[in-house]
């Protein structure tokens, strides 16, 4: 069939469509087979919540008069001994008196509302600035063990091959909790720089690789040319073979820092309330697990594929002298 | 300008050590242009990259005006400023444009300043014909461009010595005139040259010396118009038949 023909694309979009929804629909009968009641009413408010404070009267007095201001009411209570009079704001919804009536001292007047960050948004902050922060570092890390693992000096270079080796073969999980309960206990680290530190070294050892493939992906030719023209080897490095390396590794750096981002759900195991752990928090108190799961899924998605957006986007800007 | 004496290069590859350079002892004067012919694998390159410290040689001597290469205090560094270089694949940053090809060795080795640089680099890239392509990407110029640029940016350094490897070998053959004119300005300013090439023509009107190398010794060494016509070597004799 040589010949190339024009066949029309939209019967197998209509299937995929279709497919989704029936897993949709399953997954709808499995939950009422075990007779699960979604409520997912109950997930904003761990967004975001109005937190309510009653405000009480400050003395026993009548009250002389109520002027509306904004979305408060102003509540000015003339006390009974003829003193100086008191006013308290409270939101007009939730006035619960009228002018001229009589109110004892801490007599409940109304409330005052204010928004305040739940626990998942709290949660997501704290995981994107984890995941940040190690990615800087292990940034860093990876480029000098990478540029040590390709160095002429045997020390360096063995060095640079134990740390590689030794952190991805192991599992980083277990790294965690040696970081958090032997090297934290040692060195008396806070719980967040441990963690910090254990998903750095992590994902610098990762680094390295791609940075060390990187710089063996340039041409050997490069190097000759900025070296006969007098360079030595560091200006040659700097100038010449990482900016063209870095930017050939953008692709599976990128990779790493969105595997980063999910990796980073393990130090919850050492108590750091990152998304993961507000999760698990949040429903031992409001019930709605599978809520809750699939809103702290839907928020890891939402970042790592804003991130592989935003990659994507430098990656085209890099490749302007292509 | 450049002298070598004894100069040894083995290569120890899967165990059997080929002696790419064997005992080569030569020299080129101030403002010669010498050419240097020889079959594939005979050790053209290898010579030629022992000349700027490439390769690092095992055994003899290379001494560029006046500074030994095997002395342990001698900076390679500086050397190679003095020593330009053009490759057979040109090897031009594909990161900067070409402008930037240019100027960056000024900027970083020699210290230039940034206008100076860019003066020193537009003059050069105007002399080899070039200067309208002076702000695009590498990948955006023909073969020959990219080698006049490589000229260019070799010449940017004020080099006493210019070496080249095959710098036309890679080249559409439509091309190859444009950097071979290039070249023959230079020798005709007064550069000292040592060019690797299988462009006869170039060597018979350009050079004053033609070196005739064979499994890393240098076989002859005389004037081109009589090498062409009467080589002493039976080896040159059966080269010149296969490539004439
Ligand atoms: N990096 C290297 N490692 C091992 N052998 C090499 C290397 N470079 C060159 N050689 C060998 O040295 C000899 C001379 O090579 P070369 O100088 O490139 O020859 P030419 O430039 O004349 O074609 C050849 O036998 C080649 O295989
Ligand atoms: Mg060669």
């Amino acid at each position: 069939m040589p010949l190339k023909r024009h066949q029309a694309q939209w019967p197998w979009h209509a299937l995929l469509g279709l497919i989704l929804l029936a897993m949709a629909v399953g997954l709808w009968i499995a939950t009422k087979r075990v007779n699960y009641e979604w409520r997912w009413e109950r997930v904003p408010q761990y967004f975001f919540y109005q937190d309510e404070r009653a405000q009480s009267a400050p003395l026993a007095g009548v009250v002389s008069q109520i002027r509306p201001d904004g979305a408060y009411s102003r509540v000015d209570i003339k006390p009974a001994d003829g003193g100086a009079p008191a006013a308290v704001a409270v939101e007009t919804e939730t006035l619960k008196v009228k002018a001229g009536d009589t109110v004892a001292e801490g007599d409940e007047i109304g409330a005052q509302r204010h928004w305040q960050i739940g626990p998942l948004t709290k949660g997501l902050w704290v995981t994107i600035w984890i995941s940040f922060v190690s990615g800087f570092f292990g940034l860093a890390i990876g480029l000098v063990a990478g540029l040590c693992r390709l160095s002429p000096n045997p020390t360096l270079r063995g060095l640079a091959v134990f740390y590689i080796e030794l952190i991805r073969g192991t599992p980083l999980l277990v790294q965690i909790f040696i970081f958090y309960f032997f090297i934290g206990t040692v060195l008396n680290l806070d719980r967040i720089v441990a963690g910090v530190g254990a998903l750095a070294l992590f994902v610098g050892a990762y680094t390295a690789e791609i940075i060390r493939a990187g710089i063996q992906s340039i041409a050997k030719g490069q190097t000759e040319a900025a070296r006969s023209l007098g360079m030595t080897a560091a200006e040659t490095m700097l100038h010449i073979v990482l900016p063209q390396a870095l930017k050939r590794v953008l692709p599976p750096l990128a990779g790493q820092f969105i595997s980063l981002i999910k990796d980073s759900s393990l130090v919850s195991v050492i108590a750091i309330t990152d998304l993961t752990k507000s999760g698990r928090e949040i429903i031992t108190s409001s019930f709605a697990t599978f809520e809750i799961w699939f809103t702290v899924a839907l928020l890891y998605l939402v970042v790592t594929s804003l991130l592989s957006q935003l990659l994507f986007w430098l990656e085209r800007r890099f490749a302007r002298s292509d | 300008m450049i002298k070598v004496n004894n100069l040894t290069k083995v290569f120890a590859s899967r165990g059997k050590p080929v002696r790419a350079v064997d005992d080569v002892s030569t020299q080129v004067n101030k403002g010669e242009v010498v050419v240097i012919i020889g079959p594939s694998g005979s050790g053209k390159s290898t010579f030629l990259r022992c000349l700027n410290g490439l390769e690092a040689f095992d055994d003899g001597q290379v001494i560029i005006d006046g500074v030994d290469l095997g002395d342990s205090k001698t900076n390679i560094n500086t050397v190679r400023r003095e020593v330009g270089m053009v490759f057979q694949h040109f090897n031009l940053f594909p990161h900067k444009t070409v402008l930037e090809n240019v100027t960056l060795a000024q900027r970083v080795v020699r210290k230039r300043k940034a206008d100076e640089a860019e003066n020193k680099a537009m003059a050069l890239l105007t002399k080899v014909g070039i200067a309208e392509k002076a702000h695009e990407y590498p990948s955006r110029l023909s073969g020959g461009q990219q080698q006049r640029v490589a000229i260019a940016r070799a010449l940017a350094m004020d080099p006493k010595v210019m070496l080249f490897d095959e710098p036309t070998s890679a080249l559409d053959p439509e091309m190859v005139g444009e950097v071979l004119e290039v070249m023959q300005q230079l020798a005709r300013e007064g550069m000292t040259m040592a060019v690797v090439t299988h462009e006869m023509g170039f060597a018979r009107e350009v050079a004053q010396r033609v070196l005739f190398m064979d499994a890393g010794k240098i076989l002859e060494d005389a004037p081109p118009a009589e090498f062409f016509t009467a080589p002493r070597e039976p080896r040159a004799q059966t080269f010149l038949k296969q490539v004439l």
